[in-house]
């Protein structure tokens, strides 16, 4: 009996890892955003569903498998990235703190509603023959879309972190995140490094939106939630480091499954919210942050 | 400075007497409208405007204040009390999570009140306060014994919170409090060492905010007479005194007044495609940040100093 209680556990923190990964890969874009131009785009999570329901379009009207669709997906939402960037972001910087943030939430309403219009307000799903698929290993129940998220997450990150080391772009978005004035002195275009942070912040969201559809059915109001887990990652992780944005959301994910273990899978996002103000009460530079 | 007076206690005395004019009870409800959003907009202005705090919890405060009426309502209270109730949970509610939230600057605040409703949602979507007879999923209640309170009633006590709202925001700006807080906006380490209280200010207006837009919120859900968790924690409560502030012009005590009159007739226009209304009022907030973002404020001033320029 000890011992059932005791795999279950051992289950539910194992999904939770996994689950972590799908976090940690929503995260991504909100903290390269906010490291680079310290503006939270309160629009990421929308963004991203609109990947979602992108694939979600691809595979009902094309029949065109969801991660295959990526191939168009990312090109697609870089390209608005770096437009919203291009064309609407950089007239409110520097003009008051608000105003970046102001235009996210008006394009997160515009998405919320044009996403209404086109889907129905109704519960939706990528539901694929492999996404609900599980295999076993020593007893554990492991679902193949948990996998596929880890495995998606650790993948990008490391294209991601190899990108921002080793390319003259990546470089240079480090610069401008560092500091701007030296940036620019060194001849560094901000607002066009800028602008393809954004366009790359949203490459990532792309890769999150189509396996998070693989994962959790999804709402046009799902956006809010998913947001405040990317910012919960962020938040328990600390700001700027992968390591950290990585170790967030695992934190993030184990605290959901044992919260749906514990008190049942209604309030698991309820225990997610409370750890996330109580982070914020307690240490708000994040657990992993200095 | 007599004639000015005048013409306010005019208008406020032609707006007391709407409901007594046989205009249609569709406008007076537009009107009733305008006051409570009036409120909200008051508020937000405060916090965001005066403040620097830019809060997404607005409908923490409208939820809360909104169940507190109708839970009071429900167990025999009288609703004046209740609406006061309301106000005053919503209040000590905004102690209560300053705890976490006021270790938060700028856009963290933001983000970190954005938690607060999504979280009060799901717990009243799993949590109903009373039992008995409900409608609809999770805590739906219908606001019950209200038989024999008229249109105008309602009409009136929007009235009063929403002109109250204009009065409280002129005599807070006049005090200590809102000298303090001018402070702190233009500096806030200057102000910090001319003895000015910074946490101090920035709470004072957080909770008074909080009972303000309580308020409002259960006038609305007094008039609406039924509440569930998916509206009464919905972003629109964050929304629509944001777009009336900004479309108005922030941090201008007549701003939130014009733009909410703009918003209740956009609502008025839009009435018949409701399932399009937030598209159109995202793609207003955008645009106006980035045309005019001190908005038709702003615009009303260029053109006052661009005649003067001609004369």
């Amino acid at each position: 009996m000890a011992s059932e209680i005791l795999l279950d556990l051992t289950n539910t923190v194992l999904m939770g890892l996994l689950l972590g990964g799908l976090y940690a890969l929503i995260a991504l874009g909100l903290s390269l955003v906010f490291g680079v131009m310290k503006m939270i785009n309160v629009a990421h999570g929308d963004l991203m569903l609109f990947g979602t329901y992108f694939a979600y379009a691809a595979m009902t009207l094309l029949g065109i498998d969801p991660i295959l669709s990526l191939i168009v997906g990312v090109p697609l939402l870089s390209v608005i990235g770096f437009g919203i960037q291009r064309y609407l972001m950089s007239r409110a910087f520097g003009r008051s703190m608000e105003a970046p943030l102001l235009i996210a939430f008006g394009i997160s309403l515009m998405l919320q509603n044009l996403q209404q219009i086109l889907w129905t307000p109704m519960s939706k799903g990528l539901t694929t023959s492999y996404a609900l698929d599980s295999f076993e290993l020593g007893g554990i129940h492991v679902p193949l879309a948990y996998l596929l998220d880890f495995a998606a997450a650790v993948v990008v990150m490391v294209f991601l972190s190899q990108f921002l080391g080793r390319t003259y772009l990546g470089k240079a978005i480090t610069g401008a995140a560092q500091d701007k004035t030296a940036a620019q002195l060194m001849g560094i275009n901000t607002g066009r490094v800028y602008a393809f942070a954004f366009a790359i912040s949203m490459a990532t969201a792309a890769f999150a939106g189509v396996f998070l559809g693989l994962t959790f059915p999804f709402t046009p109001q799902s956006g809010i939630s998913f947001l405040i887990i990317a910012f919960g990652v962020v938040i328990v992780g600390g700001l700027g480091s992968m390591v950290g944005t990585f170790l967030g959301g695992m934190v993030l994910g184990v605290a959901q499954t044992l919260g749906g273990f514990f008190l049942g899978s209604t309030s698991q996002m309820l225990v997610v919210y409370f750890l996330v103000l109580l982070v914020l009460a307690v240490r708000p530079q994040g657990l992993f942050g200095r | 400075m007599i004639k000015k007076l005048a013409s306010f206690i005019v208008a406020i005395l032609l707006l007391a007497a709407l409901p007594k004019l046989g205009l249609p009870q569709e406008w007076i409800l537009y009107v009733l409208l305008f006051f409570v959003y009036l409120a909200m907009a008051n508020m937000w202005n405060l916090l965001c405007g005066y403040s620097g705090l830019i809060s997404l919890c607005q409908p923490a405060f409208v939820g809360i204040a909104g169940y507190t009426l109708v839970i009071l309502v429900w167990i025999g209270v009288p609703f004046y009390l209740a609406i006061a109730a309301g106000g005053i949970i919503a209040g000590l509610f905004a102690v209560l999570i300053s705890i976490p939230v006021f270790r938060l600057r700028g856009i963290y605040f933001a983000i970190g009140t954005l938690v607060v409703p999504e979280a009060l949602r799901i717990l009243f979507l799993l949590w109903r306060p009373v039992g008995g007879k409900l409608a609809g999923g999770g805590a739906g209640y219908m606001l019950r014994g209200m038989g024999g309170v008229t249109v105008a009633h309602y009409y009136w006590i929007a009235c009063v919170v929403g002109i109250g709202s204009f009065f409280l925001m002129r005599l807070i700006l006049r005090s200590k409090l809102g000298q303090g807080l001018a402070a702190i906006r233009d500096n806030d380490r200057s102000a910090a060492s001319s003895g000015i209280n910074v946490f101090k200010l920035k709470l004072y207006s957080f909770v008074v905010a909080a009972f303000v837009t309580g308020v409002a919120g259960a006038v609305f859900y007094l008039y609406q007479g039924y509440i569930e968790p998916g509206g009464a924690f919905s972003i629109q409560w964050t929304m629509i005194p944001i777009l009336a502030t900004v479309i108005g012009g922030i941090s201008t005590e007549a701003g939130p007044i014009i733009g909410t009159v703009v918003l209740v007739f956009l609502d008025f226009l839009l009435a018949r495609y409701a399932g399009f209304s937030m598209l159109i009022q995202g793609a207003i907030l955008v645009g106006i940040m980035l045309l005019a973002p001190q908005g038709i404020m702003e615009i009303g001033r260029q053109v006052r100093s661009y005649r003067l320029r001609l004369r």
